[in-house]
């Protein structure tokens, strides 16, 4: 009887609770995610609106103007591309080389191996600004400044990806493995037809992890890059920004960083579960 | 290896049955010398030891060739740099000992951009975490069908570059049309736009808005991090709180947040690294300014190596010292590792 009318009393009561966490929610969320609203619908009025005061969060009249200025002024397609080649580069090897390795230090038995692990690990802690003058030398004395080489050479394994996809080749049976060796199935081959569509999910959210990273890089991309051609999207748009203070318009400018969210922001809201597990599970961003 | 055993591997797992079988099967006949399947003889030293050997560093070269050449090489030769001084003239490097480090203990300017990281990272750390947990909180009630929106709303951030947040936020702080002013303004909290903080061109600003900035940029990944300490914390635990009759601040006060501690440590260290790192915000919104306002540790390494006469001698010292910091950090984060998963 107490219990029942206490669930009734609840009842009545989370109903008005329900309305306050979801209207909270709905403007904390709006606020956050404010500053990339701003920069879409900046991006889509007319200049003369752009610089009115007071701002305006919504253009009164809708033109796409900007983004042909942009486009026009800036390569934006060559750093598109550029962006592409090496964010698809630094994935493709981050994965392939991640998934070799992984397989090494979870499956296999060899002399060494744990000592490596050990090895490979411990390189999560060194800082990116212990190593970045030494590989920056590194790649200009081999004549690979200003190439995708130099781009992407330093980023092709992952330590971080080694040891998220050993975790996950852990937890499938190693009877399989055996099996498969018994049958005459190399390892190879039992790796790739096997190991591999078995840890589809855990691959795939390494690969989002990799994708973004590679696609948000900025320091490295920006002091071995020299010429406007090789530029990534993050770069351009840094040059771009800074010819504001000639006179450019806020509006090919903002346009120029919604093109280069774009592409980030479609793998989040077709991955998004996968990101935020991956997040989750390992607790760091690649 | 005859064809027809070769195929056999594409039956994958389904017929993992089979295959186990097989495995005792032929485990037993390995036992008898003279087993009729698989003859001992062939078990040469290449096939038991070698080869498997050989294997397994094929499968581990890319990750071991790369991490040779572009971090554990680097860290000598950074070393042997940071020991180095280019000459005055020409390009020549002059070995100077420990120079480095002293001239940088006994700089002012250092000394400066120890302070500028000390509070940025004050800055950006706790407030970031405050958020993220009262965020994750609030995520965690049930939300029926809108949870994804919301989710989607204050993750968003995660997948935004430094480059596109810095961009983003120095549009926000437009002295004459930026609309954190006109909004200040509108909230009675500026009396008028002139009136309204200089952001990016005064000294007593700048460090604030780029901690903004930075913070922004964090909360979507700490947000992530927290809502899954929250979840991961079993609901008997609410339940038998309820029955006693606590309060929905007591639950989160006595419950929530000792359960939540692990979380909240592992952020606590991630947060201070990656603050100790954040360079691209820095980069687009003030370039280290006005002055020197701005130049955080990171900043100052990337100034010294790459901006006017590089020094990459000297830079390579500020990096081996920032890199102590991060090491530590990263070594509180792995030995507590354990801890944390274990705790409930």
């Amino acid at each position: 009887m107490a219990a029942q009318t206490d669930k009734a009393r609840r009842g009545l009561h989370i109903r008005w609770t329900d309305i306050f966490v979801n209207l909270l929610l709905l403007a904390i969320g709006l606020l956050i995610a404010l500053p990339v609203f701003i920069a879409i619908f900046t991006s889509f009025k007319l200049p003369t609106q752009i610089v009115t005061f007071p701002p305006t969060v919504f253009p009164k009249e809708w033109t796409y103007e900007n983004y042909i200025t942009a486009w026009n002024i800036n390569p934006f397609g060559r750093f598109l591309l550029n962006s592409t080649i090496q964010s698809g580069i630094i994935t493709l090897g981050q994965v392939l080389f991640s998934v070799m390795a992984a397989y090494a230090f979870a499956v296999l038995e060899f002399p060494g191996r744990n000592a490596l692990f050990y090895l490979v690990i411990g390189s999560l802690m060194i800082p990116f600004e212990l190593v970045f003058i030494p590989n920056y030398q590194l790649i200009s004395a081999l004549g690979w400044g200003d190439t995708y080489m130099g781009l992407t050479a330093p980023f092709l394994v992952s330590a971080f990806g080694v040891f998220l996809l050993r975790q996950f080749f852990l937890t499938v049976p190693k009877d399989f493995h055996d099996a498969a060796r018994i049958d005459g199935c190399g390892n190879w081959r039992y790796l790739w037809t096997v190991l591999v569509p078995l840890s589809k999910g855990s691959i795939g959210a390494f690969a989002i992890f990799a994708f973004l990273s590679a696609w948000n890089q900025y320091l490295w991309p920006l002091i071995i890059t020299s010429s406007v051609d090789m530029r990534t999207l993050q770069i351009g748009i840094r040059y771009f920004m800074s010819t504001l203070d000639r006179g450019a318009d806020w509006g090919p400018v903002m346009a120029g960083a919604v093109i280069a969210i774009l592409p980030a922001l479609a793998v989040f809201l077709i991955a998004q579960k996968q990101l935020v597990r991956g997040i989750a599970m390992t607790g760091l961003k690649g | 290896m005859t064809g027809d055993r070769k195929s056999s591997c594409w039956r994958k797992a389904g017929t993992n049955v089979i295959f186990l079988s097989e495995l005792t099967m032929s485990q037993s006949t390995l036992e008898e010398p003279l087993g009729a399947r698989q003859p001992v003889k062939t078990q040469s030293n290449w096939t038991r030891r070698i080869w498997p050997t050989l294997e397994g560093y094929l499968y581990l070269a890319p990750t071991l060739l790369g991490l040779l050449i572009f971090v554990f090489i680097p860290i000598i030769t950074s070393f042997r740099l940071s020991l180095n001084r280019i000459a005055p003239f020409g390009n020549q490097m002059r070995f100077v000992g420990l120079d480095n480090y002293v001239d940088l203990l006994t700089s002012a300017d250092y000394w400066d951009s120890v302070r500028v990281t000390l509070i940025f990272v004050l800055g950006t750390v706790p407030t970031g975490i405050a958020l993220a947990v009262a965020l994750a909180i609030l995520l965690s009630y049930p939300l029926g069908r809108m949870a994804w929106f919301y989710r989607a709303l204050i993750f968003v951030p995660v997948i935004i570059s430094s480059a596109v947040t810095g961009v983003l936020f120095r549009w926000l702080y437009h002295p004459v049309v930026g609309y954190l002013n006109y909004w200040l303004v509108q909230l009675g909290l500026a009396e008028s736009m002139q009136q309204a903080p200089n952001w990016l061109g005064s000294k007593e600003w700048a460090l604030l808005a780029v901690i903004i900035a930075t913070t922004w940029r964090q909360l979507g990944f700490n947000v992530i991090v927290a809502l899954a300490g929250v979840q991961n914390i079993d609901e008997t635990f609410y339940d038998a709180a309820k029955v006693d009759g606590a309060g929905i601040w007591q639950r989160i006060r006595h419950i929530t947040l000792p359960l939540l501690s692990p979380t909240l440590f592992f952020l606590l260290i991630i947060n201070i690294i990656y603050s100790f790192q954040a360079f691209g915000e820095i980069h687009i919104l003030t370039q280290g300014g006005p002055g020197r306002a701005t130049t955080t540790l990171v900043y100052n390494i990337f100034n010294t190596a790459f901006v006017g006469t590089p020094q990459r001698g000297i830079a390579s010292a500020q990096a081996y010292m920032l890199a102590i910091m991060v090491i530590l950090m990263s070594f509180i984060n792995y030995a507590t590792a354990n801890r944390r998963v274990h705790y409930q």
